[in-house]
């Protein structure tokens, strides 16, 4: 398609191309990517799923990789999870003087460029491109697949008694009209392996990065994965994010996205249940407050017999901001026996806010028990003259209920000092107080 | 009932409407302080209505009438105010709050009313010994601190929670929505002892209730039947019985 968006798209990967390194994604898959991008360019928002996303800035922003990053230090970076070895990545390049504690995992993880094999996919990670036919969702991953320069190959072997425990810290520091960051993480879990993964995103200094993340999961039968995804970047940065992940047999798969920064952030998230049992739990905790939009589109396919899918939304949308969640579960044919469940809930904490929650269910075989719930609406009245009968402030009782909204979810993360970390940073966030009740 | 002074709580031909319909339609009361005041009456007569009234439940349309409490206008006042200032409303159906735990919210509600007194907020450590020996007094679990207010809690629970509540609150004017409601007997017994336990001549507790169960236990000085929205008979506790005995409709025939 011949937009002036994927001419320069095109362009700007001709220009970049000799200088991208030929480990990462091979110049054969870049290649393919590109190509593809070709045949269908970016999604627009005509395009269904992306009707919420915020999409005009990609008319000016720059795609090539962002050139060398000023040096950081560790007090740039969050701070650290005890127990965690942590690997850093400036815009999308493995900075190892800022990566710590490495030794006790270091056979699970090599940094993409750095691939020993680099005419394959490196660690004895399976090429997972996704599927640009198949739908339009996934196309930003390709566009990372295309200039991605480095990333995490992640392979976890069975061999552990203790789940192996990992925290991969992408940093944004270079601003969008000096090139993109294009953070991008291959996993995969053997059979029966077991991995906390803590996926953050922040940024160095108050640039308006642009970045774009790619992330595969693979899932042997079996395997467990606890996967916390932090979305924590500058208030001007613009964030396209594709997570593709397939679940084994009997495998299990809790997957937390907390979403708080960025001016713009969209988040597609793809799971297929594609082993008997599977387990999923998906929970995306999204906070927009001023002119921030925060999209997520979450598709979970159930592909195989009695697998499980608990998927749970809780946003508040303050200021301006738009806050949308669209999760989508199907039940293709041969998976009888399914069980989902659907918890989406919004808030609306202004009057200039706004909030989309759409579950939707495709179901295409029998015995299956689905269940979902959603609401957007404001804070509960009667639990707010609760409060206020027993003499909380007004702003207090309010803040307290959107705390309440979200620590539902949060208090269910197992790792202390990350939950600690994000209560933390949630609690900053719903600060603000609203109006008094519209009803007083 | 000591009439010479000012009344803690005087209410005076009260007209309340809600969403358009009459529902309070010249009610007339006082409560003194250290009196137990029973408002009975059958259902749909106004009497949850006039609770919330009192505590500032929005969504009532005070058409005419005042309330006054401690010699000040009620009305005037925000709910949180009227907390802060010695009412409490114990709920008929105490709403569950996942999220915020049970000792954050009595935290928060007792040093609401030290701040409006000029205290310093409680010292924590002493806070949870007071609220310990509460606890006990209602037959509630340990566990409970830590959990949601009132999620998961049965119906008895949750009432006993509203009896905590008022206890380690210790209001000057409690107000009890058919805290009895729902409660076998031995739950019944126990709110009763807490409610006992805060008699006092400072303070004064308004119980309504739609049987005169609850009154063998928390024996009342006057007790008030509300039809259609007005007070309809009054008398001293035996009226209770006698309601028991002959039913509603012998004061609702009454007062048609």
């Amino acid at each position: 398609m011949g937009t002036p968006l994927t001419a320069r798209i095109i362009e700007e990967h001709a220009n970049a191309f000799r200088a991208l390194p030929p480990a990462g994604p091979t110049a054969a898959r870049r290649r393919t990517a590109i190509e593809a991008l070709t045949a269908s360019g970016l999604p627009t928002s005509r395009d269904e799923n992306w009707k919420y996303a915020n999409l005009r800035p990609l008319e000016r922003l720059r795609f090539n990789p962002a050139p060398p990053a000023q040096p950081l230090t560790a007090a740039d970076l969050p701070a650290a999870i005890p127990g965690f070895a942590r690997y850093v990545f400036v815009d999308g390049a493995f900075a190892p003087a800022l990566s710590a504690a490495l030794h006790a995992t270091a056979a699970a993880l090599t940094p993409l460029a750095a691939a020993p094999d680099a005419g394959g996919a490196p660690a004895g990670v399976p090429a997972q491109t996704p599927d640009a036919r198949a739908s339009a969702d996934e196309r930003f991953a390709l566009l990372n697949e295309a200039f991605a320069t480095d990333g995490a190959a992640i392979r976890v072997a069975a061999h552990h008694d203790e789940p192996v425990r990992l925290e991969l810290v992408f940093v944004a520091s270079a601003d969008a009209v000096t090139g993109a960051s294009y953070p991008r993480v291959e996993l995969r879990l053997d059979s029966q392996a077991q991995l906390l993964l803590i996926e953050r995103h922040v940024s160095a200094g108050p640039h308006a990065s642009f970045v774009n993340s790619a992330v595969t999961v693979d899932l042997g039968c079996g395997a467990r994965l606890h996967h916390y995804r932090l979305q924590e970047l500058a208030p001007r940065a613009i964030v396209f994010d594709t997570l593709c992940a397939v679940v084994g047999a009997e495998a299990c798969y809790r997957l937390y996205g907390i979403s708080t920064g960025a001016q713009s952030a969209r988040s597609t998230l793809a799971v297929r249940l594609a082993g008997e049992r599977a387990d999923l739990m998906l929970a995306v905790v999204a906070l927009g407050d001023r002119q921030q939009v925060q999209d997520t589109y979450a598709r979970v396919e159930h592909a195989a017999p009695r697998a499980r899918t608990e998927q749970v939304f809780r946003g508040i949308s303050a200021g301006r901001a738009r806050v949308a969640f669209n999760g989508k579960i199907v039940v293709g044919k041969d998976a009888p026996g399914t069980d989902s469940r659907q918890s989406l809930r919004g808030l609306l904490a202004g009057p200039e806010a706004e909030l989309d929650v759409r579950p939707q269910l495709e179901i295409y075989t029998d015995e299956v028990r689905c269940s979902h719930g959603a609401t957007a609406g404001k804070l509960d009245e009667n639990m707010l003259f609760y409060l206020l009968s027993r003499g909380l402030e007004p702003g207090v009782a309010q803040r307290l209920l959107k705390w309440a909204f979200l620590e539902d979810v949060v208090a269910k993360i197992e790792v202390a000092e990350l939950r600690r970390q994000i209560e933390e940073r949630l609690a900053l966030q719903v600060h603000e107080p609203l109006a008094r009740a519209e009803s007083a | 009932m000591t009439a010479s002074r000012t009344p803690l709580l005087a209410i005076n031909d009260l007209h309340v409407t809600v969403e358009g319909k009459q529902i309070l339609n010249g009610l007339t009361l006082q409560v003194a302080a250290g009196e137990v005041h029973a408002i009975m009456g059958p259902n749909g007569s106004g009497k949850s209505t006039l609770a919330h009234v009192l505590a500032g439940r929005p969504g009532y349309q005070i058409t005419a009438g005042t309330v006054s409490y401690e010699g000040r206008d009620l009305l005037a006042l925000a709910p949180e105010e009227r907390a802060r200032q010695g009412v409490f409303l114990g709920f008929q159906y105490p709403v569950e709050i996942p999220g915020v735990n049970n000792v954050y919210l009595l935290k928060a509600a007792v040093n609401a009313v030290r701040k409006q007194r000029g205290l310093p907020e409680v010292d924590a450590f002493e806070f949870l010994g007071l609220v310990r020996e509460k606890m006990r007094l209602m037959h509630i679990e340990d566990s409970f601190l830590s959990r949601g207010v009132n999620e998961g809690f049965s119906g008895g629970e949750k009432k006993r929670n509203e009896v905590l509540q008022m206890l380690v609150l210790e209001p000057q004017l409690a107000i009890l929505d058919e805290t009895d409601s729902g409660l076998d007997i031995d739950a019944l017994k126990v709110v009763a002892a807490g409610v006992n336990s805060l008699r006092s001549p400072e303070r004064a507790c308004v119980l309504v209730t739609h049987y005169q169960r609850l009154l063998e236990y928390v024996v009342p000085d006057i007790v008030h039947v509300l039809v259609r929205g007005r007070i309809a008979k009054r008398g001293d506790r035996t009226l209770a019985l006698e309601l028991e005995r002959r039913g509603y409709d012998w004061v609702t025939g009454e007062a048609a």
